[in-house]
């Protein structure tokens, strides 16, 4: 069951660092000669998995409204309370959001909100660079998140079966 | 200049008791009669001070502490005489948020609190809620979350790996390791969408099973990996600079070792064999064919030899995983836990029903309690809720390997030169996310 890990004896001899610089020397040469493994970012870009949970995007109807019904389950179930959503009603009595807000300073990216949404409205993103000057920057309105236009994540997603 | 010398007396906040059962007290100079704690002025440079001991900080912002860690150290010239450990720095109440979240909102935070086995965290978890619940898992989940736990496993280890080997001086180890390191975040970012805070689990399932051609690619991880780790012992394992600045340091008995609560690689590079995984297996552990590596000196060495053997080990275990990986659902098929699938909740009115249900007011576990511990990279893990039959726990706590590990950390540098305190550091694996949670 247990094995006892093997612990080399050395002689004094052995331990000489002049040796074992050079053996470190003659490992670390070889590999100058295996491919790269570093990408020169931002000039190359990592290629994003599909399922990526990154900066959010509100899919849009054919009327180029928001998917969005204003249904307070992405608020309820955020971990980090970071979605602010008040929901209107217009005059078919169908329900819109009157503001609907994402901090993404707070957000966690766990996508959550993407796989309580039953509108398929909100998503999380392939998408990482959101930098700002300001915090206030970071909250992103229905109107910027409607704008985005990165792929979304493929998790909870019928186009990806193993993932739903 | 005339130097007026005073010794004054500081408590330190985190003193324990001396042997007369008084506070431990350190006595400190000042050459102005002010109260300085700890922190080398220049004045403790002063000839005054010929003969004393000196107090320094090491951490908490110090880059070979893991973390933010501070050591206080007592220096008698350049030897050790005492040092006290402060921690709390990385403290964000964790358990505390836990209380105000649903069982599935906690999983997130468990990517968080030990952040470099976020996997195995959300495993742990999501089997004490499942405890709580008294569900039984499906095979497949078992199986999948076996290959998330021995990968976690890995990649812990070669994070330990390579800052170990940054923190002695060899550079070429670190890049590497996290070389592989990167090719498993790979694998995670393609199962779960994220490398580090995976959140992969549910109570009663997984977030997502992995995707198409996932196992090949995880096979291919494997075949490469073996070779790197063996290369990586070539220049670590026989070298004269670092088997002379690992043997023999922070030397721990085995008795010791029990004594003071230690566990995981620690415990067994004492030479207790001791495994959460074998000795109280979980998800079918015992039924994989693996080694439990221990040492025998019990120094920085062979917590080095014994982590190394439990990454091929690991390797072993996520081989077989591959192989029996059964066909089927990763999810219970059990309506109090588990969202209907995303299809079925937005075509028909009752799993509409039901998922609305269930996202507001959550999974409701009946009252109870439940412990579970896993084997983590660092040793045994244990998480324990207890819950009023609300969706909620009443009280969730993390049993920290790595607080315990680091509670010997004033025994085991004491008498070593403060280079050394480095190295026995280093060999600890502490998270300080973990420790402060
Ligand atoms: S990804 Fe998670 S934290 Fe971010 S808005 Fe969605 S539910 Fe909230
Ligand atoms: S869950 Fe979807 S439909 Fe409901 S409020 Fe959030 S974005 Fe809107």
């Amino acid at each position: 069951m247990a094995i006892t890990v093997k612990r080399v004896s050395r002689h004094v001899e052995q331990t000489s660092y002049v040796k074992a610089t050079l053996q470190g020397m003659a490992s670390t040469l070889k590999q100058m000669f295996e491919p790269k493994v570093t990408i020169q970012y931002p000039e190359q870009r990592w290629e994003l998995s599909p399922r990526w949970r990154g900066t959010h995007r509100m899919l849009t109807k054919e009327d180029g409204k928001a998917r969005c019904v204003a249904c307070g389950l992405c608020p309820s179930v955020c971990p980090s309370n970071c979605i602010k959503l008040v929901p209107g009603e217009d005059e078919n009595g169908n329900r819109y959001p009157l503001v609907f807000e994402i901090d993404e300073f707070r957000c966690i990216f766990c996508g959550y909100c993407q796989e309580v949404c039953p509108e398929d409205a909100i998503h999380v993103g392939q998408h990482y660079e959101n930098s700002e000057y300001s915090r206030e920057g970071h909250v992103y309105d229905l109107e910027r998140l409607m704008a985005q236009t990165h792929p979304v994540s493929t998790l909870w997603d019928a186009t990806d079966p193993r993932g739903e | 200049m005339a130097t007026k010398t005073r010794t004054i007396e500081v408590e330190l906040s985190t003193s324990g008791l001396d042997r007369s059962g008084k506070p431990q007290r350190v006595p400190l100079v000042t050459n102005d009669g002010g109260v300085s704690i700890g922190i080398p002025e220049p004045l403790a440079l002063e000839p005054a001070l010929d003969g004393e001991h000196m107090l320094i900080n090491l951490g908490p912002q110090h880059p070979a502490t893991h973390g933010v860690l501070r050591l206080v150290l007592e220096l008698d010239g350049e030897t050790v005489v005492r040092c006290i450990p402060h921690i709390g720095y990385l403290h964000c109440g964790f358990e505390k948020t836990g209380e105000y979240r649903q069982y599935n909102q906690i999983i997130p935070w468990t990517d968080r609190e030990d952040y470099l086995n976020a996997p195995g965290n959300n495993v742990a978890m999501a089997l004490g809620a499942e405890r709580l619940f008294g569900i039984t898992i499906t095979e497949r989940c078992k199986v999948l979350r076996v290959i998330a736990c021995e990968l976690s496993r890995i990649m812990s280890h070669l994070v330990w790996l390579g800052t170990t080997s940054i923190d002695i001086g060899a550079y070429t180890p670190f890049l590497w390791s996290f070389h592989q390191r990167e090719l498993i975040y790979q694998l995670l970012e393609a199962w779960t969408g994220a490398r580090l805070t995976t959140s992969l689990t549910r109570v009663g399932g997984l977030m997502a099973d992995i995707p198409d051609g996932w196992t090949d690619n995880a096979r291919s991880f494997l075949a490469g990996f073996d070779k790197v780790l063996d290369d990586v012992e070539k220049l670590l394992t026989n070298n004269g600079i670092w088997v002379g600045r690992t043997v023999g340091l922070g030397v721990m008995s085995p008795e010791e070792a029990i004594n003071w609560g230690l566990s995981g690689s620690m415990l067994r590079a004492s030479g207790v064999s001791y495994d959460v995984r074998k000795d109280f297996p979980y998800l079918d552990y015992e039924t994989y064919d693996f080694e439990v590596p221990v040492g025998v000196n019990g120094d920085v060495y062979d917590r080095y030899l014994v982590r190394v053997e439990e990454m091929r080990q690991s390797a072993r275990i996520v081989r077989q995983a591959l192989d029996r990986l059964p066909d089927g659902p990763i999810n219970v098929d059990d309506a109090r836990v588990i969202l209907p699938s995303k299809t079925k909740a937005t075509s028909g009115m009752e799993s509409m029903i039901h998922h609305f249900k269930q996202v507001m007011e959550g999974p409701r576990p009946p009252v109870g309690e439940a412990y579970v511990a896993v084997e983590s990279p660092r040793g045994e893990k244990g998480y324990y809720m207890v819950s009023d039959g609300t969706a909620k726990p009443v009280r969730w706590r993390i049993r920290p390997p790595s607080f315990l590990n680091l509670s010997a950390i004033p025994k085991m540098v004491e008498g070593h030169l403060l280079s050394d305190v480095i190295a026995i550091n280093a060999s600890i694996d502490v998270v300080l996310g973990e420790i402060d949670r």
